[in-house]
């Protein structure tokens, strides 16, 4: 056997599958083992990073607001998950009862904030 | 007792009086048998919006923030004693949250719509809707009179 090849073929699997398969007979092909070349699930970017959204931090939630309106983006412009959205709007109200953050403004240090995402180019497609 | 956050905006006033004011606020809540986590000053600078309040409009506010825990009962008494007090512009109280452990579910949001879950319950529940036809049970594959 070429064993040249069998090196150049082995690492792009996970050392794991290569032992299990190898357990009973080398040529059969072990059908019950999970699929190696599946993807990475995608994260939203708040899960990715494990950031609390909280009230008091206006910086970060005024980087989902617009900075025409004050309206906050919706699911399908942020690309949150549905449950980081849903906090990401509650702790939105509560800064903005509380006084700590506007209703239809943003503060003007906060404009050149990097933007996490293209409000032209949502997920799905605009309602207006 | 519950851990809350409690926001207190003061008017702009000059330091003495803000610590008496301070202070005013807090026995409020030691009076009522609460006690005092943290008292953290967020700094005095411009309200994102006018805020009228004692027959005053207010652009400046200084914000300090109250960790605390009050009796649940005694939170109503303790807001309407706050909003009889001439140096407070705003105030808001808030549970403490602790942050909860939850999956990322992005991967099944970002499918075809077919495959959400929560289409699939709305498609089951339009296909539990439809209307049954009528059948006629005359034997024949046409409709035999006259419609």
């Amino acid at each position: 056997m070429n064993t040249l090849l069998i090196q150049r073929l082995i690492p792009k699997m996970p050392l794991r599958y290569i032992i299990r398969s190898a357990s009973t007979d080398a040529d059969v092909p072990n059908f019950d083992m999970e699929n190696p070349f599946e993807k990475e699930k995608p994260q939203c970017i708040l899960c990715k990073h494990k950031i609390v959204v909280d009230y008091k931090n206006i910086r970060l939630l005024s980087q989902f607001q617009s900075s025409y309106t004050g309206q906050i983006y919706g699911r399908h412009i942020t690309g949150l998950c549905k449950k980081q959205q849903e906090l990401l709007e509650t702790e939105i109200k509560k800064a903005q009862n509380s006084g700590m953050m506007g209703f239809y403004t943003k503060e003007p240090i906060f404009l050149q904030d990097p933007e996490l995402y293209d409000v032209e180019r949502p997920i799905r497609p605009h309602r207006f | 007792m519950i851990p809350y956050e409690l926001i207190v905006l003061f008017r702009v006033m000059p330091k003495p009086e803000l610590t008496t004011a301070i202070k005013r606020t807090a026995n409020a809540i030691f009076d009522r048998g609460g006690l005092i986590r943290k008292l953290e000053n967020l700094g005095t600078r411009e309200t994102p919006y006018k805020i009228s309040s004692n027959g005053m409009p207010h652009r400046q506010a200084s914000y300090f923030l109250y960790e605390c825990n009050i009796p649940p009962s005694k939170i109503g008494d303790i807001i309407n004693e706050y909003s009889r007090d001439v140096d407070i512009i705003k105030k808001d109280i808030y549970k403490k949250t602790i942050p909860e452990q939850f999956e990322c579910t992005l991967h099944e949001e970002m499918q075809p719509p077919p495959y959400r879950k929560d289409v699939q319950e709305i498609m089951a529940l339009a296909r539990r809707k439809e209307k049954r036809k009528f059948k006629a049970n005359t034997g024949m594959d046409y409709y035999p009179f006259q419609k």
